[in-house]
């Protein structure tokens, strides 16, 4: 019998939000329209329309040595033109953001090629080489995995995920990156580090309540779906749990 | 040591206020007089950028902002998240829980009494800021901070 990967456990919705996202079969929902100009501009690596930098001669170049693993796999376009590794980083709030930091790491491990996903605490980085992050970015920004209020791209000062939301509705910002205007959209007017733009850029409306909780991720007592709800989730962490405890790193029962 | 006699309570709205309602807030609490000690928590701001690329630069935010408070003008420093107040008497709690109705219409609050405020100096207090004299500023803000409490004069 074909293997068939389950991804992960769980009979509530928010699991089969887990699911969904970790499934490379499952095509991500596309919200919102940004342009390839914006993405650059919110990352901050380099000016719209400039060259990308390198930080090694292109591939054909280099007169790589004969090495039957480099004949087996296809390197990345950044790769193969010697791009340097930029990275993303992404908040998301725990109040029904579309996403989690370790799902976010688990999503771009299954999903991408050539890319090192990082989750720490409340945030998480998505390092690749420049030209193939940007489009990496823009997936993850005009579809259903990100939303302007609850999910930030935050390049330092991350704090917010833990935090309560402002008055109407943006997950807490010191950096004050994302402003929600007076036509209900969100803007960056900073980029990622906090450094201003000249112009802002708009990454849409916040989605609402209602399909935050639909399109969460996050077990959230407190008005959303609670982990103690899930049974099957907690059979499955108590089974873990036990047998990790028991047996260290080689269960056998 | 402070004698904790007098009646503490904290509140604590669902969301992190604004500038302008944290000023209504505390106005509407400021008129009812009986406010001993007040602490106001958040989320710092810091005016410049502390970390990354862009640390040293200006940080413009619209929470960090002048507010006048019973007479007095001073700059939030933080996104109002926490309200500790100490009051004359218990009497007044519910006076300023009907202001928390009026001021909290779209998101939900709890206001707690309780003990909230520090009573006596601990072992890191001594090692960070050694002996504080005045024990009614005891752990209401930073002894070597560079901003003095604010004091309102109220209306007593």
């Amino acid at each position: 019998m074909a293997y068939k990967p389950q991804f992960c456990a769980g009979t509530t919705k928010v699991a089969e939000n887990r699911r969904n996202f970790m499934n490379p079969a499952y095509k991500l929902q596309k919200i919102r329209d940004i342009s390839d100009e914006d993405v650059v501009l919110i990352m901050g690596h380099r000016a719209p329309g400039s060259a990308y930098p390198t930080t090694h001669p292109p591939l054909s170049e280099a007169g790589e040595p004969k090495c039957p693993v480099r004949k087996l796999v296809t390197p990345l376009d950044g790769a193969k033109t010697g791009d340097r590794v930029r990275y993303i980083q992404f908040t998301d709030s725990y109040w029904f953001a579309p996403m989690h930091p370790y799902l976010r790491s688990y999503m771009a491990s299954i999903r991408y090629r050539g890319v090192d996903p990082g989750t720490l605490s409340g945030r998480q980085i998505v390092e690749c080489r420049e030209r193939d992050l940007e489009k990496i970015a823009k997936e993850l920004i005009s579809t259903e995995c990100f939303d302007p209020a609850r999910s930030g791209i935050r390049g330092c000062t991350v704090h917010g995920h833990s935090l309560r939301l402002d008055e109407d509705g943006m997950m807490f910002d010191m950096l004050a990156r994302r402003i929600l205007d007076k036509d209900k959209t969100v803007k960056y007017v900073k980029d990622q580090v906090g450094v201003p733009l000249d112009k802002p850029v708009n990454v849409g409306k916040p989605m609402d309540e209602k399909w935050l909780k639909a399109h969460t991720t996050i077990y959230n007592s407190n008005g959303g779906t609670g982990f103690r709800e899930d049974k099957e989730a907690i059979e499955f962490i108590q089974t873990i749990h036990s047998l990790r405890t028991k047996y260290g790193f080689m269960p056998k029962e | 040591m402070t004698e904790a006699i007098f009646p503490q309570i904290r509140i604590m709205p669902a969301r992190f206020l604004y500038p302008e309602t944290a000023e209504k807030l505390l106005n509407g609490i400021c008129k009812v007089g009986v406010v001993r000690r007040m602490t106001v928590n958040g989320p710092r701001l810091p005016p410049t950028i502390t970390e990354g690329p862009g640390r040293g630069l200006p940080n413009p935010h619209p929470g960090r902002k002048v507010i006048h408070v019973g007479g007095e003008e001073f700059e939030l420093q933080v996104q109002v998240g926490t309200l500790i107040l100490e009051l004359e008497n218990s009497d007044a709690i519910p006076v300023i829980r009907q202001v928390c109705d009026e001021v909290f219409t779209n998101f939900s609050y709890t206001l707690q009494e309780g003990k909230f405020m520090k009573s006596q100096m601990t072992v890191s207090d001594y090692a960070k800021y050694g002996e504080i004299e005045d024990k009614e500023m005891l752990g209401m803000s930073d002894p070597k901070g560079k901003q003095c409490p604010i004091i309102l004069q109220g209306t007593q």
